[in-house]
């Protein structure tokens, strides 16, 4: 069928490139230990890019009912006049990766309930508080196609489960997040880490506002590297609007940072040999010891400013839009940070007086572009003398990232799946916080 | 349509059954500066089933109509999954058949303005900030276009097409290493005339963008602020909308203790009300996804807790009258309680009452993203003004205010008399709502904290 469209559409063009995904998913999830819901979702879509007299066409589809009418749309679409200065790639020998575990197709949602209840029941006696649990299961098949000879598809298997212990009164919580490409059992170390945090935090304590050191957890490092991601990306760069232009090679970080994008790790779900547009896969550093190594780029940032594609041409969507709808562009996709050297008890010791941030709420507003945040805690646990002595409410942390990743006080010697990578705990020093007295 | 509808869900054996079809066509033209980088119309479509079995209650959202005998037998099992595992037995709430199919009346029906002449629009107002050399822009035309088709085993059909127009983008401006943004957005969903004669709009923004550069940024700390219409909206959504959501606080049993009908949350001035039903604003439907009829619903009325928004799931579970608010994003989500349209009533001051009121403070505008922990929330604005003695003085950036909704809406002070609603929306609760639309008036709020990195 795939192959019957490429025909068609060299009829009308000179490149064709077909992207078909099929992705089947199942999750649960429990509140407050009840099972609240079973959602599952069978989806499918196929993209189609054309390239004529140097001019690129888009067009998507759901169900491929009318062929014709997908490379019509794309012939149609040519008269935006977007002019590329690339071809699609060629076919090349790729890396074989271990993406998909058959085990996971044994992963009944009967066992999914099983776990989370699990979860719910070990969790609850030990925090006394609301538990809520989610686990999803996910099996997607991508497969790309193009008139100069690729032909590319990948199974990828998934796993994920979090487990949050929520604040009374509000929906502020410690979760941790793992995942996996078959059926992972939520560890010992996983309750311990959820279990500590929480106990030790129950009670609400006043603090005052000033300068002091912050600790992110994994799973809120994503506000300073978000501002990263945005500041290294080849439409950025190309527009100029990055604070990072003419910053390769020049030390913006702490020397303790390195941070790399590794679409070869196959031990974590996702792992890819070639990018949404059929370009082969590259380990690519982005920080190492504090320096600013590379920006990245897909095929139509990376030959506008004459480098090429890094491999990061990937469909990306906001806010969970759907994939077959956009068009790639630059992304990091398997983003890494390196781990440091000190134990997350020892980190915590470290502190004399701060704040960890164990979740935060505005990412997404505030200047992203410069290189700023300014995020609500919810909740911020206080330190003092090396010990949580509580939780602050009211707080913000506000900073901009390239003086506050300049100073760093520790890093931990592991690192965890958080939102938009794999991240340790990291504390830097002298961060301003906000505190309603 | 219904015909093929009906007789997927007539072979389930179940206490309730339902379907919904969706088919969106979604027109989008992008523009980065002056390059164009999408441009195009295309459709996709997909069914989303819901069966509730035993008090057990499940949906599957599949593609193609072949997979449904599969998505029907998925859906069966996993509501009998639940009824064995739960010890809550879900209900849903009584409401009227209803067979009706509604198009909304369009002043202007975009579909039948050319491609050609909405490009040339974009292009139009693009180039307003882009007189500027220090300026850069990422526009979008965006136009969805949804034909739903819902058919319940209890006999509701109903067909409601949902159309949203939108012209939003973000505004860029570098001095050396200091970088500003604001953005700029107009729409709605009822005609493309909301998109016409609108430059004063892209003016007012490349203004305040350009002179963000030369503005100091705010020192965080403790403030009394006014806030304009656009950021009221936004405020109310966040610091207290998601909270009125029943879905959100069912299981959580002491936010629900808390959120008692009856609790005196706010200031005695205050009343919220969500209302999809107005029409002409951006969050209009006259039907939610279960074929509930959509209604206004006071929330808030004097500072006391009156009502809250709810699905058939909830509204049994609360034992409360349904509301019509629940809503899924497209054809790929069941749904999910939504706001549809949220604002605070006006009351009777002046702007310039308020600024008195105030005397020193912040005047805060036009929002930019937020994100509540039904507790705490936070969200960002694009730009301030200092106040002094009740004067306005000199503009200000990075602006990030976080409250707490228990005592937050007390400190609600103040209320204008002026009334304005947002054009376009985009609220990311799981799923994502173009056409969460929220408004009011100015408000003037006590003991804000506002972040900064001094």
């Amino acid at each position: 069928m795939l192959e019957k469209l490429i025909e068609i559409g060299k009829r009308y063009t000179d490149e064709v490139e077909i992207y078909q995904i099929n992705s089947f998913s199942s999750g649960v999830s429990f509140e407050n230990g009840i099972l609240k819901d079973i959602d599952s979702s069978i989806q499918s879509g196929i993209s189609l890019r054309i390239i004529k007299d140097g001019k690129l066409g888009f067009s998507y589809t759901k169900n491929l009912l009318d062929p014709e009418g997908l490379v019509k749309n794309a012939v149609d679409s040519l008269k935006g006049d977007i002019r590329v200065e690339f071809s699609f790639p060629e076919r090349r020998e790729l890396k074989v990766l271990n993406t998909y575990d058959p085990e996971i197709e044994n992963l009944t949602n009967t066992k999914m309930v099983e776990e989370g209840q699990r979860i719910s029941e070990i969790l609850s006696q030990a925090t006394n508080t609301q538990i809520n649990v989610g686990v999803v299961k996910s099996v997607s098949e991508i497969r790309i196609i193009n008139s100069k000879g690729v032909d590319y598809s990948t199974k990828n298997s998934s796993y994920m489960c979090y487990a949050a212990a929520m604040y009374p009164g509000s929906y502020s919580s410690i979760s941790r997040i793992i995942v996996d490409k078959k059926f992972k059992e939520f560890s010992k170390e996983d309750f311990e880490y959820i279990t500590f945090l929480y106990n030790n935090s129950k009670k609400e304590v006043k603090a005052k506002s000033g300068r002091m050191k912050v600790m992110f957890l994994p799973t809120t490092m994503y506000v300073l590297i978000w501002r990263l991601i945005y500041g290294t990306n080849g439409k950025n760069v190309y527009e100029r609007t990055t604070p990072l232009i003419d910053k390769i090679g020049t030390q913006i970080f702490d020397s303790s940072i390195t941070i790399y994008n590794d679409p070869f790790n196959d031990s974590l779900p996702g792992a890819r040999a070639f990018d949404d547009e059929g370009v082969e896969s590259r380990v690519l550093p982005i920080v190492e010891n504090g320096v600013l190594k590379n920006f990245y780029y897909d095929l139509y940032y990376g030959s506008k400013m004459g480098i090429g594609s890094t491999g990061n041409g990937y469909k990306v969507s906001d806010w969970g839009g759907e994939i077959i709808r956009v068009r790639p562009t630059p992304a990091l996709e398997h983003l890494y940070m390196k781990p440091g050297d000190k134990d997350f008890h020892e980190m915590i010791r470290l502190i004399d007086k701060g704040i960890i941030i164990a979740q935060a709420l505005g990412a997404h507003s505030g200047n992203i572009p410069n290189g700023d945040f300014s995020i609500g805690l919810s909740p911020g646990l206080y330190v003092e003398n090396g010990e949580i002595v509580g939780h602050v409410k009211d707080a913000m942390v506000a900073g901009n990232i390239y003086e506050v990743m300049k100073k760093v006080v520790a890093i931990e010697n592991k690192n965890y799946v958080g939102n938009m990578g794999v991240f340790p705990s990291t504390i830097f020093e002298d961060v301003s916080v906000a505190i309603r007295e | 349509m219904f015909d093929v509808l009906r007789g997927l869900i007539s072979k389930v054996s179940a206490d309730y059954v339902d379907i919904r079809y969706e088919k969106m066509s979604e027109t989008k033209i992008v523009l980065n500066n002056r390059e164009i980088f999408q441009l195009g119309t295309n459709t996709g479509d997909g069914f989303v089933v819901r069966i509730l079995k035993n008090g057990g209650f499940s949906s599957v959202a599949f593609t193609r109509i072949e997979d449904a005998e599969k998505a029907l037998k998925i859906c069966l099992e996993n509501a009998e999954l639940i009824s064995k595992n739960s010890k809550k037995k879900v209900r849903l709430a009584e409401v009227e058949v209803v067979k009706d199919t509604f198009i909304p009346n369009l002043k202007e029906d975009p579909r039948a303005v050319s491609i050609d002449e909405k490009l040339e629009l974009l292009m139009h107002y693009n180039e307003i900030p882009l007189k500027f050399e220090n300026i850069t822009t990422n526009m979008q035309y965006t136009e969805v276009v949804r034909e739903k088709y819902f058919v319940s085993s209890e006999g509701t059909e109903i067909r409601e097409d949902l159309i949203t127009t939108g012209i939003r983008g973000m505004l860029i401006s570098r001095d050396g290493s200091l970088v500003q943004n604001v953005r700029v957005g107009i729409g709605g969903s009822d005609g493309f005339y909301r998109l016409r004669n609108r430059e004063e709009e892209f003016e007012k923004k490349t203004k305040i963008v350009l002179d963000l550069l030369k503005a100091e940024p705010v020192i965080g700390g403790v403030y009394n602020v006014i806030l304009n219409p656009d950021m009221t909206g936004v405020f109310t959504h966040e610091a207290f909308g998601h909270f009125s959501e029943a879905d959100l606080i069912e299981d959580n049993p002491s936010m629900r203790e808390r959120m008692k009908i009856g609790a005196k949350l706010g200031n005695d001035i205050l009343t919220i009300i969500d209302d999809p039903t107005i029409p002409n604003q951006l969050g209009f439907y006259k039907y939610d996804d279960e074929g509930v009829r959509a209604r206004r619903t006071y929330l808030l009325k004097d500072g006391v807790l009156v009502g809250r928004l709810h699905s058939r799931r909830t509204a049994a579970e609360f034992g409360e009258p349904v509301t019509g608010h629940c809503v899924a994003e497209d054809y790929r989500y069941p749904p999910i309680v939504r706001m549809g349209n949220i604002f605070i009533e006006p009351k009777d001051k002046s702007f310039e009452e308020l600024l008195e009121l105030l005397g020193d403070g912040l005047y805060i505008l036009d929002a930019k993203g937020g994100q509540t922990s039904g507790e705490n929330f936070t969200f960002g604005a694009q730009y301030a003004f200092e106040v002094k003695n009740g004067k306005i003085g000199k503009l200000l950036r990075d602006i990030n205010i976080s409250g707490n909704l228990y005592k937050t809406l007390m400190d609600i002070v103040a209320i204008g008399k002026d009334f304005e609603l947002s054009e376009v929306g985009g609220c990311g609760k799981g799923q994502l709502n173009i056409r969460s639309c929220h408004g009011g008036p100015h408000i003037l709020v006590k003991n804000v904290v506002i972040g900064g990195v001094k």
